[in-house]
């Protein structure tokens, strides 16, 4: 997000930045949290089921496994508003680009690929440095993130908001609650697992957000627009914006 | 192995021994020949006494008539044991003493509801020295024991010898002007307590998993039909936090720290009443009664906290929009959003994999 681009060579190899090392930490951080959240929030979402009375009881019973999601829960909270906070001071003070916002762009890249897929378009589109994919993907954490800030604030204080919003907020914020963590479970375990495991141009694992760095050849490959904005004399393009 | 012989030769040497036994045991005639007439009684070492005449109508018209001989039951008793009036040494301390240590003979032919017994509360506090606590006789009756819950409505008076306090308070419930009705459907004491292993309410398993007993009834179609009663109660309850978290207790190991609202939090237990209680409530009406009843666990909640109660009745369009909204929102965009997904992977690995082209095919 960084407008100054960090790049090492190793071994004749050029190693472009693409995550600093906040951003790496922050994604470690982030897995914990979800594994936690859906460790001990999912037993209460199927509370009928024999796997989720197992669960339970591994945590130390019904109220335990309440108060380490309601902890994991405020430090997610937590992690947002600073998360969101960084981007909204990193904007006003242009030392970062928005290179994960949606824009008009992303949704041709969808259309071209999607005709590229179906053979209704010979060449294969060409992406930024975050595709469309990684773009629905981070916007989807990031909002759902927000909505079940929101709900869960909702339910853990359910009296305290009925003093300004009607109370019909609290059932209608716990099927909300529910629902957005299995949309966000399933979205995770199918689409994140696919792009950065299973899908042949990673597999076995794109390790990028891990290492933070990605070398000029994958780069080229999976995010030419990114490459052409960075090496345009290699290119001969003028660079993007 | 022994052989035929030998067991005939032990039975032969040994039949003066059970041959006197049966000569000694006494038919119920025998003993009523006495016990049949009024003015005997028993002393036991406390020096009181107690009279020991026995109606021949309850034995005649007991459970047991065709069954069992006095002996059955009063086994210690035969000529040679037979206690008289002027024992030196009683064997029972009193009245009370003797029905609790004769209660123990029902075990031999009803070892299961003996045993279910020792689980009970009553079990528990005669064990801890409350003598009062009742024995199967206390119940069940003695000489004159008949087929339990004949009519229902006196299961109800037995418990209330005891429990008077209750049983005064259930009969002014609508379940107890219900049975009074003669009614088959009408909860009694042993339909939410179990009649043989009552457990001691107080605990909060008991209450943890209320609903389910209250289900047991509220549940079925059939049932409620008579009453034009909503049959929704239990899968609205679970649906709601507290119903699905009473349900987790259940069916987990530790109990809950925190009281969590159950079928009697706002219904009521013995006293039940109708929600409405018969009238027909405004809206605003309803709402007080609601949060005054949320207020009893979540003090000085705003009066719109009533309205997160959704009823008993799965939430629609017109009684609860919002939650109907976001129910139906979600059910349309998960299905739809992962069909996009689960298509695009499928796609993608379809054209790396084979280089085919769909328009090709």
């Amino acid at each position: 997000m960084s407008t100054t681009t960090k790049m090492k060579k190793v071994n004749g190899t050029v190693l472009i930045e693409r995550f600093t090392v906040g951003r790496r930490i922050e994604h470690i951080f982030v897995i914990a949290v979800f594994v936690m959240l859906v460790l001990t929030g999912f037993p209460q979402k199927f509370f009928d089921v024999s796997w989720s009375s197992r669960i339970i009881d591994f945590f130390g019973g019904v109220d335990r496994t309440r108060l380490i999601h309601r902890i994991f829960g405020l430090t997610f909270s937590v992690h947002a508003l600073v998360h969101i906070g960084i981007i909204i001071v990193g904007v006003l003070s242009s030392r970062m680009r928005l290179s994960l916002l949606p824009t008009s762009a992303d949704f041709r890249d969808l259309f071209a690929t999607l005709r590229y897929y179906l053979g209704y378009q010979s060449d294969k589109p060409t992406y930024p440095k975050f595709d469309y994919r990684q773009k629905f993907e981070y916007l989807g954490i990031v909002l759902g993130g927000v909505v079940m800030v929101l709900t869960g604030l909702i339910l853990l204080y359910p009296g305290w908001f009925a003093g300004f919003v009607p109370g019909q907020v609290i059932p209608a914020s716990r099927v909300m609650h529910s629902n957005e963590a299995l949309l966000a479970f399933l979205v995770l375990t199918i689409w994140h697992v696919y792009g950065s495991h299973f899908s042949p141009e990673v597999f076995p694992m794109d390790k990028t957000i891990f290492t933070g760095y990605i070398d000029e050849h994958e780069l080229k490959e999976r995010h030419q627009r990114e490459y052409e904005r960075l090496f345009p004399e290699k290119t001969g393009t003028t660079p993007e914006a | 192995m022994w052989s035929a012989k030998t067991i005939i030769a032990i039975a032969l040497i040994t039949s003066p021994l059970w041959i006197s036994f049966k000569a000694g045991a006494q038919t119920n005639a025998d003993c009523l020949a006495c016990h049949g007439e009024k003015g005997q009684s028993v002393r036991f070492s406390d020096k009181s006494t107690r009279s020991v005449y026995v109606d021949r109508n309850h034995i005649k018209q007991s459970v047991h008539a065709a069954q069992l001989e006095c002996t059955d039951c009063h086994r210690d008793i035969t000529p040679s044991t037979h206690p008289s009036e002027k024992a030196k040494n009683p064997k029972y301390k009193d009245a009370r003493d003797f029905s609790i240590q004769q209660a123990n003979t029902c075990q031999r032919c009803h070892y299961a509801y003996y045993t279910r017994m020792l689980d009970s509360i009553h079990f528990e506090t005669m064990k801890a020295g409350e003598r009062s606590a009742p024995v199967c006789t206390d119940c069940h009756g003695s000489h004159d024991i008949k087929k339990p819950g004949t009519p229902r409505k006196e299961i109800n008076e037995r418990c209330g010898q005891c429990h008077s306090d209750i049983a005064k308070t259930f009969g002014k419930s609508v379940h107890g002007e219900l049975l009074a009705a003669g009614s088959d459907d009408a909860p009694v004491c042993t339909d939410c307590h179990g009649a043989h292993s009552i457990i001691d309410p107080r605990k909060p398993g008991f209450k943890a998993s209320s609903h389910q007993l209250c289900a047991k009834c509220h549940g079925d179609e059939k049932k409620m039909a008579t009453y034009g009663l909503n049959t929704a109660v239990l899968s609205s309850y679970l649906d709601d936090f507290h119903g699905s978290s009473n349900l987790l207790f259940t069916k987990t190991t530790q109990a809950s720290k925190s009281a969590i609202a159950t079928c009697v939090d706002c219904h009521g237990t013995h006293d039940i009443q109708r929600f409405r209680g018969g009238e027909t409530l405004s809206k605003d009406q309803m709402r007080e009664r609601i949060v005054k009843t949320c207020r009893k666990c979540h003090e000085k909640v705003p009066a719109a906290f009533a309205d997160a109660w959704l009823s008993h009745y799965p939430p629609t369009f017109k009684s609860a929009p919002l939650v109907w909204g976001v129910k139906w929102l979600y059910r349309i965009m998960i299905p739809l959003i992962m069909l996009g997904l689960v298509s695009h992977i499928i796609l993608h690995l379809w054209r790396i994999k084979t280089g085919k082209f769909w328009r090709h095919l």
